[in-house]
């Protein structure tokens, strides 16, 4: 089964790398990140550096970024489905989950290098026009560089699970709606929808949603010379995170083992 | 020879409309096997579900003598499936395409040859957005035939395809049969094409089997039917109408078209000569493949 997916994987990723659609969103976020400045100010302080690693990042992957994997995701199963590709692929020895599991590994390699990519941008940048030698105040060392690098280290992997969720999500729809147009309109409307009700509802501590800034909580705070914990959120944000992977997944199987692949 | 593939009352329902009822069929291996019938006929589903693609409502099917669905890793990889248009990814060249379809196989396989099979090598960098619809059809072909299958099972292989295209194509078929002695499932619309390629005929309609034949017996010579050149049609045209076992005698200029009624083209052979007439050829009806459709279907 892991040769079987790991080909199915591979095809994916040839796929994409040879599609210019799919480098749209990378350099999407980069270029966000480099416009964060005018945003964000960058002084010759290095609290002020480390305030715009922490205002650029949230920004850059909660506002373009989950947009941007919402977008592509839905496409995964759905373009193979509309265009009639999935038949080609269907008929090879290669089981429906196994398929399906192959979609979500590409899904969460292009969620973690949108992550990637944002680190390196907004890092850079801080770089280049501010200090990044550690948090100080009042001339007392509080956080050295290393300690903030391991934070926002920490933190973006953090960050990754609430991402592979919306993956599991954007998958989901993919499957179970045929037209690209129709499940990427779904994906992005019920998003809104559910963000909008989720409070009056009181749904949204069981969401993984709402814990997408979680992850740099700890990071943002220590950038402001405040100590943090990151306790209890990112028990909640592990445990929606996961718990929304295996049900969209199981979801998806479920939906594709029973459809009929005909045009 | 073995049941390469065999049906045991496949069933096939969407909601309430019946696609396929209780189709219980097995073609040997080695055989050219021919899937007729008007549209909606239950073709396409039938071959949708023998290849894995519509899991069945009821009833089983087995290729290589293995349940489909159980051994689906092991059947697969001995099938190549071509159901109607086939769908690529466009922007990429059509050996890129096939490469990456090869990577899912089990098999080893060799781009190039299948290419090749289908008259595409020379094309193989031009994207697939590029191609014609007989290009892609070609292609389509050629993902079939990546793995050398055991089965080939093909909706309407040749559709948009032109006249040349389609006689090689239907030749590579042939071969594949003989030579490599390749299974092959076959349905399409046009029936000179499947009379030529089919060892064996099923006739479907509205989701059932209603006839399945062996091609040459279906279109053998009618013997109840003749046309005999003849050197005076008029007078043995009248002699033959006063005999028994001749049904109707019609006069075509040079002959006459008999059609008999339990006699035999030797009986009347052998009566228009005894009668001193002179016989320069008889040419006994030939059945087509049309005419046996028609008949099953308003059956």
């Amino acid at each position: 089964m892991i040769h079987r997916v790991g080909n199915a994987y591979l095809v994916e990723c040839i796929k994409a790398m040879r599609s210019k659609s799919a480098y749209v969103g990378p350099v999407l976020v980069v270029v966000m990140a480099a416009f964060a400045p005018l945003m964000q100010p960058i002084r010759e302080d290095s609290a002020s550096a480390y305030a715009f690693v922490a205002f650029a990042t949230p920004m850059a992957l909660n506002l373009l970024g989950l947009l941007l994997i919402l977008t592509y995701c839905a496409g995964l199963v759905s373009s193979e489905t509309s265009n009639g590709t999935i038949r080609m692929i269907l008929v090879r020895p290669l089981h429906r989950h196994e398929f399906l599991i192959a979609k979500l590994l590409h899904g969460m390699t292009y969620a973690a290098l949108l992550t990637v990519l944002v680190a390196l941008a907004t890092w850079s940048i801080a770089a280049l026009r501010g200090k990044l030698d550690g948090v100080e105040y009042g001339g007392e060392m509080l956080y050295t560089s290393t300690h903030m690098i391991a934070m926002y280290g920490l933190g973006a992997l953090v960050v990754l699970l609430p991402q592979f969720a919306a993956v599991s999500y954007a998958l989901m729809l993919s499957t179970l709606v045929r037209s690209t147009g129709a499940a990427v309109g779904a994906a992005i409307g019920i998003w809104i929808v559910l963000d909008a009700v989720k409070y009056p509802l009181h749904v949204a501590p069981f969401l993984f949603s709402t814990y997408l800034e979680s992850p740099w909580y700890v990071f943002t705070m220590n950038s402001e010379g405040i100590d943090a914990s990151w306790t209890p959120e990112l028990y909640y944000c592990l445990a929606t995170s996961l718990g929304s992977i295996v049900v969209f997944t199981a979801i998806a199987i479920y939906a594709l083992r029973r459809r009929n692949i005909q045009s | 020879m073995a049941a390469c593939v065999q049906t045991e009352s496949f069933a096939k329902c969407y909601g309430s409309v019946v696609a396929v009822s209780g189709l219980t069929m097995s073609v040997q291996e080695g055989e050219v096997f021919g899937l007729l019938g008007p549209n909606g006929a239950g073709k396409s589903t039938t071959l949708y579900a023998l290849c894995g693609l519509i899991p069945p409502t009821s009833g089983t099917i087995s290729l290589f003598g293995k349940d489909l669905r159980r051994n689906f890793l092991d059947v697969s990889a001995r099938i190549g499936v071509m159901v109607e248009r086939p769908s690529f990814y466009n922007h990429l060249s059509a050996k890129r395409n096939l490469q990456l379809l090869a990577r899912l196989s089990r098999k080893e396989v060799t781009v190039d040859r299948a290419l090749d099979r289908v008259g595409l090598l020379h094309l193989g960098g031009r994207k697939v957005g590029a191609m014609s619809h007989g290009m892609r059809q070609r292609l389509g072909l050629a993902q079939a035939l990546l793995t050398e299958p055991d089965l080939l099972i093909l909706d309407e292989p040749t559709g948009g395809m032109d006249v040349e295209s389609t006689q090689e194509i239907l030749k590579l078929l042939r071969f594949l049969a003989d030579e490599a002695k390749v299974t092959i499932i076959f349905s399409s619309h046009m029936l000179h094409e499947v009379e030529t390629l089919c060892d064996r005929i099923a006739i479907m309609n509205q989701g059932r089997l209603l006839a399945c034949e062996e091609t040459d017996r279906l279109i053998s010579y009618d013997t109840s039917q003749a046309d005999v050149l003849i050197d005076a049609p008029e007078a043995a045209a009248k002699r033959l109408k006063e005999q028994p076992w001749v049904q109707s005698v019609s006069v075509l200029p040079g002959r006459v078209r008999v059609v008999l009624n339990g006699g035999s083209v030797h009986q009347l052979t052998t009566f228009l000569i005894g009668a001193g007439y002179r016989i320069s050829g008889v040419l006994p009806k030939r059945r087509t493949l049309q005419d046996y459709f028609v008949k099953v279907l308003h059956s």
